[in-house]
């Protein structure tokens, strides 16, 4: 289990990475965490021309407040997002889902914009992005351009990103006030992909009503996928367990067709989608109230 | 291609200074196997699911079979062969020796270094902080049970070992 | 024997083991640690089908690739070496490398030794072949129709083994029964998966016509002369050195394949050639996928609920080879009737081909889905019945005053106290509060369940096991044997030599334990090494939990033909009489004079330099060796209504769990898990201990986790372990251990084997539990892994069933 030949590149600027990009052809690939590629390589399930390893480029790496929200760095390790006093307090949601990527050795290595590169649809940071309404810069020789994450998962494994292009900077915008979050997930055991993931957001109005809910779940689609219906079923509701039924059940009759294999089928992950909305919505909520007080 | 085929690394392995040629696609794990002859951190997976190859990289865990050897150029390694010190065994070898906290020693050195980062970043951790933190280190011999046991008391000996060598500002 | 338990100085002391430091320093050399000057590395291309012919292969590119030194098709590899070497009666034949046609997705197809893994690699890329994908059978059921796909062609038919074997009046039991309990029982597809996988290093000396092999084969003594026919080389002409083998659950017997592509390529190369499975090659091809069965089993039970007869028709999926035939079903007739009085049992086998990886043994071997299917029946019956599920138990356990007692199989169970177990594991778990708690948790809508095992852990095995089911003339009556080597050098240091590896239990410190038991001295101070198959006394290796047991006998006699020596040399220093000498603290003294006494040293010295002093009958040297055949054994019948005593030495345990099901989600969380086990006198109670956990530990993964799972296209589904689910830290819980000792009156201290019990007892306690937890929705528990989706989809059915009778 040894990877196949390819050149390897190790830029220190993300000018020098996207020329590397332009130079070395649509068989080059960037080398971020590498905790989902290099099982790729060994496996020679990936066999890439180049490899241009990102993991030099200093100026990827940060965490910085805007606007009431962040922008960090697509070089980010899970790690660092499971820790960090800022993300904490602005986005626990992150934090929080940052935890159930992989194991600590994983998550030391693995990056943010390598998970959202890569669009795993059974990952857990591409629906926080959602939940989150991030926008995502992407860098080419050519010029910056930015992108919601909402247009960004384009299929299993697909993304808008384009040959020669780097996903450089994560945005997200600022919670509304007394908002809570919450992502639970059910996986076959720790660590492991979940089965499903949600997501959820909750920010409630003065009288204590749901003035707007954001939920996204991983796992249970091609994509990421936001819930919208469910969204729309919760805004201006009492927050209490009438309310998350009648999200989980919007949910679960929105699905089209979840994934299917060995560990989970279609049905039971469906299911799972609903069990798990409710309880994150509860808990996002409870957090909600919490936070007010 | 020969130029492209062989990448200098420099890197410090347990505290030693090492430099070599490596191919870009040689993992950090078949370095320090073959080319450094360190085969105490064992091959279980190559795809990074089983745990018995963590190592260190600049004291984090890392699995040595998801990282290239060219991407350690610069940094410092430790594996199982640098607990010991000078023959003797680190407080964690003793308990999981006192425990029997392994019976084939496959997963062992991994499980080390795991601990080992664990109880630099909590002294006291509880039974389910010790599972969770092992939970990417697979072990099919022990039932894990008695790997949580050494541990506990490797961090209670630890804390004990600390407490001693801190003067005590408090007595007059 | 010779000593009571209170007198004892080292046995039944918490030891820690001697095998650990160098473990735990990374020091030791497991295979793929090891290297000798000039090795290439192999790799293998796989088959890409579960069933295919090889029309063509072209290996033409992959030859020119710079760094590659051989390339050896299934064709040209059947040029150097014969085929695997197979224990079954009937003609299905296996190759290290198939020739001709693959009959499982991962089969062996080319071989490649390389300067490198990776170089190897590279050339099995440039391989082309010509393929005539053939259909695939993947499950028994379909295998065994008419016109389904035959996996060997010249067995005319997938069914390669059919028959019952009948013991006792199982009609007339039958007949007599006031109910008769029938479940349809499935055991899954499971692996043992060891962390290391399987490796050779074979380097062959054509001047020499010699071949030394290196590798994690746990048999290394019969391996010699089993793959003699596959290498062609004459026994004596092979020497296997053991290496420290990094775990093995029954998956290390003889690891012919890797042995034979590894010593295929030396062959052609003249060159030390590693083969080192990787884990999609072990995964793959391992040959050591445990049962996969489907069980039509029936109990006949009285109305007071005593047991008389059990009935089974077992359907097991072997896979696409056979080479240790039906040993997974012939195992568990040791110990078929469990701890109970049933007096008869017909068992029918029909084992069956399929496009998989072959079965062979996996810890258990069998008898651990026996004691699953049991246990199920009598859960089965004490709800029937409406009998409580552990007063159900106490009215069938065989009682202490009934042993060494024969099962109908003919097999003996030499000692046992089943009720003093139940008793233990009761007092320990406290039933009474657990019941409250899940009558509690059932108020507020919580599934709280209590689960219950009491089965046994046959150990010991008689190799008889592997031929009876042949029917007769009897190929002769197995001894088994382990041996060791004691020696005492010229200045007094003991040193034991043994013949079978390290293979993740603790032979060594067992050894330097019971050498120090005999001779009296600090078993620290006992040096242990391993001898290679060359110089070896005859030993079995590691397997059906016999290797403590085998091991205790073979220095136990050792010891006493040393101890024969050095009291005859002492005596001759200390003008006294042998019989009035005695060992004490590694000296030999005058009874009730100790001041009058020689050191081991002294008598070691005079028997190897200073032999002309001593008696013209005494040799130089100061050794004892011995080789420690099977304790109890006998042949089986020509008729085969009786198959002999072939595992007598018998452990028992009970296991007690408490779960909580969440039956939203369909996890299980463990609240508490009580497991007493008697194997006899206790050598080392922690190490006994680990094996327990350990075992009970993969239990538990076989009951919610662990599958191997094929496609419909015979695609293996969990050739990583991604997809292969091993269970870790945070999925077993913390394990109550306890002991009772029952020696046995056969073995050396009365010691029973321990290493299987853990896992053969696990997955019905376990299933026991859940079953419980999910009783008010009538569920009954036929099928493992219990996943979280299988438990969320019962329940949902069990609603609606509900629901539609209430409407």
């Amino acid at each position: 289990m040894k990877p196949a030949r390819f050149r390897y590149f190790a830029p220190h600027t993300i000018a020098e990475a996207t020329q590397l990009l332009d130079e070395q052809g649509e068989e080059a690939r960037l080398l971020a965490g590498g905790q989902s590629l290099l099982p790729l390589l060994n496996l020679r399930l990936a066999r890439p021309s180049a490899l241009i390893d990102l993991n030099e480029i200093q100026s990827l790496a940060f965490i910085h407040p805007q606007n009431g929200g962040l922008v960090l760095g697509a070089l980010t390790r899970d790690a660092t997002l499971e820790r960090d006093p800022l993300v904490a307090a602005r986005q626990p949601l992150l934090a929080e889902a940052a935890h159930y990527v992989g194991h600590p050795a994983i998550r030391h290595r693995s990056t943010l914009g390598g998970s959202l590169a890569h669009a795993d649809p059974a990952a857990e940071l591409p629906a926080v992005m959602l939940a989150l309404e991030a926008t995502f810069t992407l860098q080419s020789s050519n010029g910056n351009r930015t992108i919601a994450a909402a247009a960004f998962f384009t299929g299993p494994f697909q993304t808008a990103l384009q040959h020669g292009e780097v996903l450089t900077e994560i945005h997200l915008p600022g919670l509304p006030p007394r908002s809570g979050s919450a992502f639970l997930e059910f996986a076959r055991r720790e660590g492991d992909y979940a089965l499903a993931g949600v997501a959820a957001v909750i920010s409630l109005a003065e009288d204590g009503t749901i003035a707007q809910a954001r939920l996204a779940l991983c796992s249970v689609d091609p994509t990421p996928l936001r819930a919208a219906a469910a969204e729309t079923v919760l805004r201006g509701r009492h927050p209490d367990n009438v309310a998350w039924q009648a999200a989980a059940e919007a949910v679960v009759s929105d699905l089209k067709e979840p994934p299917s294999d060995i560990h989970g089928s279609a049905d039971y992950r469906r299911h799972l989608a609903g069990v798990l909305t409710r309880r994150a919505l509860a808990l996002a909520a409870q957090r909600a109230e919490r936070s007010h007080s | 291609m020969m130029d492209d085929d062989f990448i200098p690394v420099r890197l410090s392995v347990n505290g030693v200074p090492h430099r070599l040629f490596v191919e870009p696609r040689r993992t950090l794990l078949d370095m320090l196997r073959e080319d450094l002859e360190l085969t105490g951190t064992n091959a279980g997976c190559e795809h990074g699911s089983c745990g018995a190859c963590t190592v260190l990289l600049d004291g984090q865990s890392v699995r040595a079979c998801l990282l290239l050897a060219v991407q350690a150029n610069g940094h410092e390694v430790m594996t199982v062969e640098g607990l010991a010190r000078h023959g003797r065994m680190h407080p964690l070898q003793e308990a999981f020796w006192e425990k029997q906290a392994l019976q084939c020693g496959f997963c062992t050195p991994g499980m080390l270094m795991t601990a080992y980062e664990l109880l630099q970043q909590n002294p006291d951790p509880g039974e389910e902080e010790i599972r969770s933190a092992l939970s990417g280190n697979l072990c099919r011999c022990t039932g894990y049970q008695h790997i949580v046991e050494a541990i506990r008391l490797a961090a209670q000996r630890l804390r004990e070992e600390a407490e001693a060598a801190t003067p005590s500002e408090t007595t007059a | 024997m010779t000593t009571t338990v209170s007198e004892r100085a080292w046995i039944g002391k918490d030891l820690k083991r001697r095998e650990d430091p160098a473990l735990l320093m990374g020091t030791v050399t497991y295979i793929n640690d090891f290297k000798v000057a000039g090795m290439l590395h192999a790799a293998v291309l796989r088959s890409p089908y579960a069933h295919a012919r090889i029309r063509a292969i072209d290996t033409s590119a992959a030859r020119a690739l710079p760094g590659v030194q051989a390339v050896l098709t299934g064709k040209e590899a059947a040029e150097v070496i014969g085929p695997v070497p197979a224990f079954c009666a009937e003609p299905v034949v296996e190759q290290a490398i198939a020739v001709e046609k693959v009959r499982y997705a991962g089969e062996a197809v080319v071989a490649v030794a390389a300067e490198s893994r990776a170089i190897a690699e590279d050339a099995l890329d440039l391989i082309e072949i010509d393929w005539e994908p053939l259909p695939a059978v993947t499950d028994a059921l379909s295998a065994m129709q008419p016109g389904a796909p035959l996996v060997h062609e010249n067995l005319g038919t997938n069914v390669v083994y059919d028959h019952v074997f009948t013991f006792g009046d199982v009609d007339g039991d039958f007949a007599q029964a006031d109910h008769v309990i029938r479940r349809r029982l499935r055991w899954p597809r499971a692996t043992a998966a060891p962390l290391e996988p399987n490796g050779a290093v074979c380097a062959y000396d054509p001047a020499r016509g010699t071949m030394e092999i290196w590798s994690n084969t746990n048999m290394l003594n019969s391996a010699s002369w089993v793959m003699s026919s596959m290498l062609k080389i004459p026994p004596h002409k092979l020497n296997f050195y053991p290496m420290y083998t990094g775990g093995s659950f029954g998956s290390k017997h003889f690891l012919a394949k890797v042995i034979g592509i590894a010593g295929a390529l030396s062959k052609v190369t003249g060159r030390p050639v590693k083969f080192m499975e990787d884990r999609l090659d072990n995964l793959m091809a391992n040959d050591s996928q445990g049962p996969e069965r489907i069980y039509d089993a029936e109990l006949a039970v009285t109305n007071d609920g005593k047991f008389l007869s059990l009935r089974l028709q077992t359907i097991d999926d072997y896979g696409a080879y056979f080479i240790f035939a039906i040993t997974g079903n012939t195992n568990m007739m040791a110990q078929i009737t469990g701890p109970y009085t049933i007096r008869s049992v017909a068992t029918g086998i029909k084992a069956v081909l399929t496009n998989k990886n072959q079965q062979t043994v996996f810890r258990g071997a069998g008898s651990d889905v026996g004691n699953w299917v049991l246990e199920r029946l009598v859960d089965a019956a004490a709800e029937q019945l409406g009998i409580d599920r552990v007063e159900i138990r106490r009215r069938n356990f065989i009682q202490p005053d009934q042993f060494p007692y024969k099962i109908p199989t003919g097999n003996v169970y030499d000692s046992g106290n089943y009720p003093g177990v139940l008793d233990l594991a009761l007092a320990h778990f406290d039933l009474d509060a657990w019941r409250q708690e899940q009558a509690r948790a059932r108020q507020e809508g919580r599934y709280l369940g209590i689960g219950l095992a009491t089965a046994q852990q046959r150990s010991t095995y008689s190799s008889t096991e592997f031929w009876f089911h042949n029917p007769a003339p009897a190929t002769g009556l197995n001894s088994t044997p382990e041996s060791v080597r004691i020696s005492v050098g010229p200045t007094g240091g003991v040193t034991v030599t043994m013949f079978s590896p390290f293979w993740g239990n603790s032979p060594e410190t067992v050894v330097a334990q019971v050498v120090a038991e005999e001779l009296d001295i600090d078993p620290r101070d006992v040096n242990v090494t391993y001898d290679s198959t060359a110089h070896a006394l005859p030993s079995a290796g590691p397997g059906g939990s016999r290797m403590t047991v085998m091991l205790a006998g073979a220095v136990h006699g050792a010891a006493a033909r040393l101890k024969e020596k050095i009291f005859k040399i002492a005596a001759h220093m200390l003008e006294a009489s042998v019989s009035d000498l005695e060992l004490v603290g590694g000296q030999v003294r005058v009874k009730g004079v100790p001041s009058s006494s020689v050191s081991l040293a002294d008598i070691g010295m005079r028997a190897y330099w200073f032999k002309l002093d001593l008696p013209p009958e005494l040799e130089s040297g100061l050794e004892g060796t011995f080789t420690y055949d099977h304790p109890y054994t006998t042949k089986p019948h020509d008729d085969r209504k009786d198959l002999g005593v072939f595992y007598p030495i018998m452990g028992h345990a009970a296991h007690l769990v408490a779960v909580e099901v969440d039956i939203e989600t369909g996890a299980v969380l463990f609240k508490k898990y009580v497991a007493v086990h008697d194997v006899g006198t206790v050598l080392n109670p922690r190490s006994l201990q680990g094996q327990i956990r350990g075992g009970i530990a993969q239990g538990i993964g076989l009951a919610l986790l662990e599958e191997v799972r094929y496609g419909a296209d015979g695609q293996n589904l969990t050739s990583t372990f991604v997809d292969y689910l091993l269970p870790s830290a945070s999925d077993v819980p913390s394990i109550e251990v306890y002991h009772q000792e029952t020696p046995s009156p056969f073995t050396a201290y009365g010691v029973k084997g321990g290493g299987e019990g853990g896992r053969m007892v696990a997955p019905p306690a376990v299933t026991s539990a859940i079953e419980d937890a999910l009783r008010p929705f009538g569920i009954s528990i036929a099928e493992m892994p219990i996943t979280p989706e299988k438990i969320v989809r019962w329940v949902k059915e069990a609603q609606s069933r509900h629901s539609r009778q209430t409407h």
